[in-house]
């Protein structure tokens, strides 16, 4: 696992409908730490996809630099894995295959990334899914597998754009917490994109307010670990933090 | 901001207020490039005639008369065709699709009969009527029949069974089950029906000109071949090209995205 | 369990299978059969006139015939080469042209109004000209099937490849594939349900192309003797041909390009068209 460094960050881009230049992102600065994990939170708009994007090299950046592990990032690859709102799994591959897509990638042969893809399935209780099409799942189900495909490739860092946003709100509790489980094993460094307030704060060490393509407050989340939602439901000094940082956002 | 930029942005709100410009503009390059490539002679202009000579024949053409009937004669041909094969497909479709038996005894037929196709029919229908209409029109509703027939009784069989229940259970007679549930519900398919089988029967009138034909666009075509002319043969591409696209485009997919999607029943 | 039982299981079951499939193909030929009694009878009991329809026995005859002097076979023989020719040059031509305009968004969408025109006259438009530009026989046939498959496979294949989700694209990109791998991994089997149904669409244009072209530019092949046939007025050898065609291209279709589009857009999950 790596640190990650983002400094002066900044997307322009040209939109072709309104004949004018767009600023995305301004300046923004952050710096996370190996095996730490960070929540971007902020409304729709607010350019927390776009930084997302830049980081894991979708889109080019226009202003500043990004580094991983102090080396800067050109283009994508399997040093920053994502995870997508939208699962963006393989519908013709299997969920085992789809798991042992990126050690394939890397030229592992079949027994051994199978085991490999096995064992991470087995973290995110799937083996009874090893065999499925994803089109056979459920959301819930589809996401994990998502999560796991992009953790069995052993990322330096792991980005996630708003990844359950699209899941019911049971199925997202309990992917929360698995996903708290999972981390607490594998302590990858995550970037974790939301508009959820509330799944920030749960998840985070460290929670960034953004607003317009500005950063506007890092709040440090001191919760102990390992967190649940029955205990921290009615915590007071989870309120006060989920609070803090629903006005930052709403504020601005 | 760079010239460039700026005049693709000018396209861009131009194709948005006005989507017909984004089906146009993709020919320009194609047209110059025809262009070019005639006038540097690459190709003999006996072989590749310029789009100056297709234009020559097409005004020369029109003022004589020639391509007006032309035109006229294969586009009733395929009117006339089209209609009976749709009087005759849709009805033929739904007691299909609503009867098991007769989906059984007849269904194997029909994939057999379209296989055959409609070319293979021409030989015999003219030792049967000659070189006429009639055999021209037979083509066409043979081709324009097995996919409206088959696509109805896909639409029809598609019916939840529920829905009939429901009609039934609130008192309609089995007449009006028939124009209250079976054809609105199977409509969007036999609109895709009709979409695909004017396309084909498009084509099979295409050929049957060209095989057996004594006039229309097909005709032309097939008659400039033996007088070695090219000209003619592009022109005759070019306004078939032209007119089904524009039949296709601007009146059978809005009227298969009207029905199908404002019911929610086909998902694009 | 004993292995005999175990092996008696699979047995009864592979037999139940195999009686479900007779008793389901046996039921898709009763009417055929229905078809072929009725025929047998009403010719000659209306006393029809050979010239206009044959019967039964001179269809029969006339294929048996044909099948022992070598002329049938020839005329399949070659209908069926200038099919597979045709269409593997297309195809080979198509596909990668496909995937190449179908990977830039821009590029596909500027390019799909010229390749839909160009599909609407796949076929049978290109018969004159063809006959012209190659003159008569294998070249110019060949020349309408490849046109009928190319331009509908390279549509089919561009939005195939474009209506892959981006997010498909960069999570193969994320996990770390490179170009060659995008392609074999990603690109082709995101398309290849449109492939399928392009090649299937295609083929059934090319049959027709074949047919009708045979007609009028060539002296062998299904097509020329239907058409040579009806000079003579022997109707028994255009009604064989005619069955000969008919059942060619339902094996084609029904046993080999429906199944193969149904298994990849079942697989996949993809629901395609109605």
């Amino acid at each position: 696992m790596k640190s990650l460094t983002i400094r002066n960050l900044s997307k322009t881009y040209f939109d072709l409908y309104a004949a004018t230049h767009v600023t995305a992102v301004q300046d923004v600065s952050l710096e996370v730490g190996a095996g730490e994990f960070v929540s971007i939170v902020g409304p729709s708009g607010c350019g927390k996809s776009t930084i997302l994007n830049m980081i894991a090299g979708f889109i080019p950046l226009t202003g500043g630099e990004i580094l991983v592990g102090g080396k800067p990032v050109n283009g994508p690859g399997r040093d920053r894995g994502v995870v997508f709102q939208s699962f963006a799994l393989f519908p013709w591959r299997t969920v085992l295959e789809n798991v042992a897509f990126g050690p394939k990638m890397r030229g592992i042969g079949k027994a051994e990334r199978d085991r490999i893809a096995h064992e991470y399935l087995a973290l995110a209780k799937l083996t009874e899914a090893a065999e499925r099409y994803p089109n056979e799942l459920s959301g819930g189900m589809q996401q994990r597998v998502g999560v796991m495909r992009a953790l069995a490739n052993e990322p330096d860092v792991l980005l996630m754009d708003e990844p359950f946003a699209s899941v019911d709100a049971q199925t997202r509790m309990t992917l929360q917490e698995e996903l708290t489980r999972i981390w607490q094993a594998k302590r990858p460094t995550v970037i974790f994109i939301t508009h959820d307030v509330a799944e920030a704060v749960f998840l985070a060490d460290r929670v960034v307010a953004l607003s317009k393509g500005r950063v506007l407050e890092e709040i440090a989340v001191d919760l102990p670990r390992p967190r649940s939602w029955d205990a921290l439901h009615e915590d007071a000094r989870f309120k006060a933090l989920t609070s803090r940082v629903l006005q930052l956002v709403r504020s601005a | 901001m760079t010239p460039l930029l700026k005049i693709w942005s000018a396209y861009v709100r131009l194709t948005a207020r006005w989507p017909s410009i984004a089906s146009i503009v993709p020919f320009i390059p194609l047209f110059a490039a025809w262009w070019i490539v005639t006038a540097l002679e690459i190709f003999p202009r006996v072989f590749l005639p310029g789009p100056g000579e297709v234009w020559q024949s097409f005004v020369s053409l029109t003022w004589k008369g020639i391509l007006p009937e032309y035109l006229q004669d294969s586009i009733v041909r395929l009117a006339v065709g089209a209609a009976w094969g749709i009087a005759l497909g849709i009805p033929l479709g739904i007691v299909i699709g609503m009867s098991s038996r007769a989906h059984a005894a007849l269904w194997p037929l029909l994939l057999f009969f379209q296989a055959i196709g409609d070319i293979a029919w021409l030989p015999i229908l003219v030792i049967w009527f000659g070189y006429g209409l009639v055999t021209m029109t037979a083509v066409i509703v043979y081709t324009v029949i097995f996919p409206v027939v088959l696509n109805t009784v896909l639409g029809v069989r598609s019916i939840p069974v529920n829905m009939h229940r429901a009609a039934l259970s609130l008192g309609a007679s089995r007449a009006r089950v028939l124009w209250e549930v079976v054809l609105p519900g199977a409509l969007p398919n036999i609109v895709t029906g009709l979409r695909n089988g004017l396309g084909y029967g498009w084509r099979a009138l295409i050929a049957a000109e060209i095989i057996v034909g004594t006039s229309g666009i097909g005709f032309l075509m097939f008659d400039a071949r033996r007088a070695g002319s090219v000209v003619e043969i592009l022109l005759g591409m070019i306004i078939l090209g032209i007119l089904w696209y524009m039949v296709d485009s601007w009146i059978l997919a809005p009227i298969e995205r009207a029905t199908g999607q404002r019911w929610g029943l086909v998902g694009r | 369990m004993r292995p005999g039982r175990l092996g008696g299981r699979i047995w009864q079951q592979r037999a139940m299978r195999l009686r479900q499939y007779l008793s389901s193909a046996l039921l898709f030929l009763l009417p055929f059969a229905v078809l072929l009694a009725l025929w047998a009878a009403l010719i000659p009991w209306f006393n029809v006139n050979p010239r206009l329809f044959p019967t039964l026995g001179s269809v029969v005859a006339a294929g048996i015939e044909s099948i022992r002097d070598g002329t049938l076979p020839a005329h399949i023989g070659a209908s069926l080469l200038r099919v597979f020719v045709g269409t593997v040059l297309a195809l080979a031509a198509a596909i990668p042209l496909g995937v190449l305009m179908g990977v830039s968004p821009a590029v596909s969408a500027f390019l799909t109004p010229l390749f839909r025109f160009f599909s609407v006259l796949a076929g049978i438009a290109w018969i004159p000209i063809a006959s012209l530009w190659f003159g008569y026989g294998f070249g110019a046939i060949t020349f309408v099937i490849f046109n009928a498959v190319f331009f509908i496979v390279t549509y089919n294949t561009l939005l195939g490849v474009s209506t892959i989700p981006l997010h498909v694209r960069n999570a193969a990109a994320s996990l770390g594939a490179g170009r060659t791998a995008m392609l074999t991994e990603v690109l082709l089997p995101g398309a290849l349900p449109n492939i399928v149904t392009g090649i299937r669409t295609g083929l059934g244009f090319a049959w027709r192309g074949l047919i009708a072209a045979e007609m009028i530019a060539t002296n062998v092949g299904l097509g020329y003797m239907l058409f040579v046939a009806r000079d003579f007025y022997r109707t028994e050898v255009i009604v064989l041909g005619m069955i000969v065609i008919g059942v060619l291209w339902l094996l084609l279709d029904r046993l080999l390009l429906a199944p193969l589009e149904r298994r990849t857009i079942e697989r996949w999950g993809m629901v395609q068209r109605a």
